[in-house]
């Protein structure tokens, strides 16, 4: 049997609108990659990755590590990586901050969400070369020192977590939520937040909590 | 003289709604997930997966694979170690991954890449070129070719069972009878975290961290598997990003990365990708059940058949238990008839997942008590308290304690049930959308597994006294390091800021799997044991001072109590902990017996009871009339769980569990491509969980009492309760809305529209 090495066009990489909360979308994330040039060999792993394929994909085009430095809590990072690392792996992977969790991989769960420059972004849906000079806040990044961050201190009294997996992606997204400024009512928190699966089934709290760390006295 | 031991009711910090021990880490980023451990130098594996369902590799080339940049190993079936099947309890499959190179269904692992990095590895593992023969797959329930199975044993009860004659009770005058078939999707955990594993092997000794639902038995089945000692292998795990059953038996990754990190004498990390979690852990099969009431003119049920379908691979091992679930436990009926048939099909493995054939079994039974009803003019509360059962019908032994009476009382008053108009279509929302109320009973059996824990109590640099409680369970999200905290902090009388507890590791007094909601009932026994060995133990050294207050007193006649030990029945008679520790050793510690095996590990004195949790689910949907996507406005869940140790984690699982059933009735479903049997929809965007504004209002409530004859702490369990009846509480209620009865799951806005 044949599979297409490069299934890119599978329906399933491009159709689901549950990204939402992500700053960016899909599309323009994948459209950001290509810009970036670096982007082919990544494209070429997502669709019909792992799965015996019985023709070779089209042969890389090697790239080598190249050097970026990324700025991320504060401090300057420089990582010697290849260009198509996710900012995802980037962060996990070559620099052990396993704060920032890998959900799908895919730009449909939210599991991964940091801050750059203050926008919620996926992480795994960019790479890191992307973002030299870009101010990237993970959860590791949050608290003062020993004073927590309004929303995670909130997601603590409301119980807005059970296994805690996408706990760092809801807290991102919730805390670029209050500064987007647009949500006034529970539903539009909802509606806000959907971008971030939950399996456990903690939504009611994750508002709850975002209601209360909203509040302008917080 | 009042015994401190095994009877006393739990008292404070037990029933309290604590924050979550671990909640100050979870929402830092600090807690450590299996794919997070800290092992140095780790490099990456990536598993490749069959495209075919059905048939045989007939040749591999790895060539390519070797020869691309950063790649140190390819393990197939040609050069996979030969590891031994044994042990087969722990197993989630009737075969080791990589042993030969029959293909069982799409998606099963048949060679493992080993690169120096995550990226290299993914694309190397692009560049295998695999040859197959190719086989028709068997697929579906309803495919001739399929080997049909009527398995004999107990899960629960039998999984074949008749009493009376249902045959003879149905065919009876002025019997008012339905019968109905529904079904059920193939439906996928999904935990947010990826099954992951993190291998590596120093002196001969092998190191797992594992994404697990039970620490020992990996360490069992690794050990057996490699042919080691169990204490030559570790297993940890300290916490879970969710699993909801997928990670509680022995999948094949987990021996896939332990013997990639052997091939190439590295720590090796192996993380499943989303594809491969619906087919490399397992799923809930699809159901088909056909469910026949028959009731007399006052609504009792003279008769209930319950026969049930589902499906695994030639070499799963799950069968999923709807009728014993359901039928066997729920109501009253003189005659009862339950079966289980399993097809044999080239779908990937099956697995408990939450509340397994209890599940199913009651949105069936469930969605029939309802049409019941509707057949016999009946309110739907009515018709159940008509067929109120105090003891289990397929055993006949009494329910240590039932409460769904009041389940059905107090769910029915929060939710305002009495201004239900039971007339199909009748009620509106004032945006004109159809409104539904529906109700469903809900239940789950209480498991306890054999557990071992300890308490140590010792004293801190300030002179303070600390107690430190440990078994090696697992927190799988479900609050365990919490109520464990909690429950040490009772046993030993000291305040919560003074207790902590450990688990998540096989180097800690062996716990059992955290499954069938038995976790707090199975380690809460253990640690009450391990308590009073505790006792035992202080008392002793208290003993050793000369005119000691407690002099002449037995371990059953003293209690912990205020950071004291004192005389049960003269608290004022006694010693400080901290007097009793100066001095003394590190630490003074209470470890309970190991429990004897047997699947529940009861007592012989409750052998006479049936021990079952019960509860009640009203749902409010709202149905578009043009468009009839179905909204589920509120829901009110009351659960009668024996005692609560933890009302606020407990309240966040019922709720958790009555999203994913709202799940299930709505959105979920596993799609097969019925030509080629791989997964159509494997992905978080087109495999549908209700995401934030799926979800409105969902009250929660407990009733009921600690259950104490079946544990020492009076708990049940709370993870799994909540998922059952709550699609058929939806079912029931779009039915209200609609007048449309959809029976099989989910109920989508296409199968509202097609002509009735
Ligand atoms: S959205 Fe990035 S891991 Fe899921
Ligand atoms: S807390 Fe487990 S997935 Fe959200």
């Amino acid at each position: 049997m044949d599979e297409p090495a490069d299934s890119l066009a599978s329906a399933s990489f491009f159709t689901g609108a549950r990204d939402v909360a992500a700053g960016i979308s899909r599309r323009e994330a994948i459209a950001r990659t290509l810009k970036a040039g670096a982007g082919l060999s990544v494209l070429s792993q997502v669709g019909g990755l792992l799965r015996g394929a019985t023709e070779p994909p089209p042969s890389p085009s090697a790239p080598g590590p190249v050097t970026v430095t990324l700025n991320i809590n504060g401090d300057a990072h420089t990582l010697a990586i290849e260009p198509r690392v996710t900012l995802l792996d980037a962060l996990r992977e070559h620099l052990g901050m396993y704060g920032t969790k890998k959900g799908c991989d895919h730009g449909q769960c939210g599991a991964c969400t940091v801050l750059v420059n203050g926008e919620r972004v996926n992480s795994c849906l960019t790479l890191a070369v992307m973002h030299p000079g870009d101010d990237i806040t993970t959860i590791e990044g949050l608290a003062d020192g020993d004073a927590l961050h309004p929303v995670q201190a909130a997601f603590i009294k409301h119980d807005a977590f059970q296994c805690g997996y996408c706990t760092p992606g809801q807290i991102c997204s919730a805390v670029a939520l209050i500064k987007e400024g647009h949500a006034k009512t529970d539903a539009e928190i909802r509606e806000q937040m959907a971008g971030n699966i939950c399996r456990c089934g903690a939504y009611q709290h994750i508002v709850a909590a975002v209601r209360e760390a909203m509040q302008p006295t917080g | 003289m009042a015994s401190a031991s095994d009877s006393s009711p739990p008292v404070a910090p037990v029933g309290e709604p604590r924050d979550r021990v671990d909640g100050r880490a979870k929402v830092t980023g600090r807690v450590v997930y299996a794919a997070e451990a800290p092992v140095r130098n780790a490099v990456h594996a990536v598993l490749v997966s069959s495209t075919i369902a059905r048939g045989e590799i007939t040749a591999m080339d790895a060539a390519s694979v070797e020869r691309s940049p950063g790649v140190l190993a390819v393990l197939t079936p040609k050069n996979m170690p030969k590891l031994e099947y044994v042990d087969a309890k722990f197993h989630a499959e009737k075969r080791l991954p990589l042993g030969d190179l029959r293909i069982y269904y799409a998606g099963q692992h048949i060679a493992v890449v080993v690169a120096d990095t995550l990226e290299r590895a993914l694309y190397a593992s692009t560049l295998l070129r695999v040859s197959y023969r190719e086989e028709p797959p068997v697929l579906g329930l309803g495919d001739p070719a399929a080997k049909i199975e009527w398995p004999k044993g107990e899960m629960t009860g039998p999984l074949q069972f008749e009493k009376g004659d249902v045959d003879a009770a149905l065919s009876g005058t002025g019997v008012v009878t339905v019968k109905q078939t529904y079904s059920t999707p193939i439906e996928t955990h999904n935990p947010m975290e990826m099954s992951a594993t993190v291998a590596y092997w120093e002196n001969g000794k092998l190191t797992v961290w594992d994404s697990t639902q039970a620490v020992v038995n990996r360490q069992k089945a690794l050990a057996a598997v490699f042919g080691l000692k169990p204490d030559q292998v570790r297993v940890l795990c300290p916490f879970v990003g969710g699993a909801f059953g997928c990670k509680g038996d022995q999948w094949p990754h987990t021996f896939l990365a332990a013997a990639a990190a052997q091939a190439v004498g590295k720590p090796v990390k192996l993380m499943l990708t989303r594809q491969q979690m619906f087919t490399g852990c397992g799923h809930r099969p699809v159901t088909e059940q056909t469910i026949t009431l028959g009731a007399d003119g006052q609504g009792r049920l003279v008769a209930l058949r319950h026969e049930s379908k589902s499906d695994d691979s030639e070499v799963g091992k799950h069968i999923e238990p709807c009728g014993a679930g359901s039928s066997a436990i729920m109501y009253a009926t003189p005659n009862l008839a339950y079966t289980h048939r399993v097809s044999r099909t080239n779908i990937a493995s099956a697995t408990f997942m939450r509340a397994p054939g209890e599940n199913p079994g009651t949105y069936a039974l469930e969605s029939a008590m309802d049409e019941l009803a509707i057949a016999l003019k009946m309110d739907p509360v009515e018709l159940r308290l008509v067929n109120y059962a105090d003891r289990a019908p397929h055993n006949g032994l009494p329910f240590s304690t039932s409460n769904v009476k009041e389940c059905y009382r107090l769910g029915a008053e929060k939710f305002g049930w009495s201004r239900r108009n039971p007339e199909p279509g009748s009620m509106r929302a004032p945006d004109g959308a159809r409104v539904g109320w529906g109700m469903a009973t809900a239940t789950y059996p209480a498991h306890r597994f054999p557990n071992q824990a300890r308490i140590r109590l010792m004293l801190d640099r300030d002179g303070g006294v600390r107690a430190i409680g440990a078994a090696a369970t697992q927190d799988l999200g479900t609050g365990a390091y919490t109520v464990f905290t909690q429950m040490t902090a009772m046993l030993v009388g000291l305040p919560f800021e003074r207790v902590k507890f450990e688990l998540g590791d096989s180097n800690l007094p062996p716990g059992g799997v955290s499954g069938g909601s038995a976790t707090t009932a199975g380690v809460g026994q253990a640690m009450s044991e391990a308590a009073g060995k505790l006792r035992q133990a202080m008392l002793k050294r208290a003993q050793e001072n000369s005119g000691s207050p407690l002099a002449g007193l037995t371990p059953d006649q003293v209690v912990f109590q205020g950071g004291r030990i004192v005389a049960a029945n003269d608290p004022s008679r006694g010693v400080e902990l901290s007097a009793v520790l100066k001095g003394g050793p590190a630490y003074i510690e209470g470890l309970n017996e190991a429990n004897p095996a047997g699947a529940d590990n009861l007592p012989a004195k409750q052998k006479a009871y049936t021990f079952q949790s019960f509860g009640a689910h009203f749902v409010e949907v709202a149905v578009d009339e043009r468009l009839p996507i179905v909204r589920v406005k509120r829901v009110v869940s009351v659960m009668d769980v024996g005692r609560v140790i933890n009302p606020k984690t407990a309240g966040s699982q019922v709720q958790g569990a009555v999203i994913m059933g709202m799940g299930q009735a709505l959105l979920e479903e596993t799609h097969y491509d019925p030509r080629t049997g791989r997964v159509v929809n494997d992905n978080l965007a087109d495999y549908v969980v209700c995401v934030n504004p799926d979800v409105r209002s969902i009250e929660t409530y407990f009733v009921g009492e600690p259950d104490l004859l079946f544990n020492a702490i009076g708990c049940r369990g709370v993870g799994e309760i909540g998922i059952t009846g709550i699609a058929a509480a939806i079912a029931n209620a779009v039915y209200h809305a609609t007048g449309r009865r959809v029976r099989d799951l989910p109920i989508t806005a296409e199968k509202l529209m097609r002509p009735a």
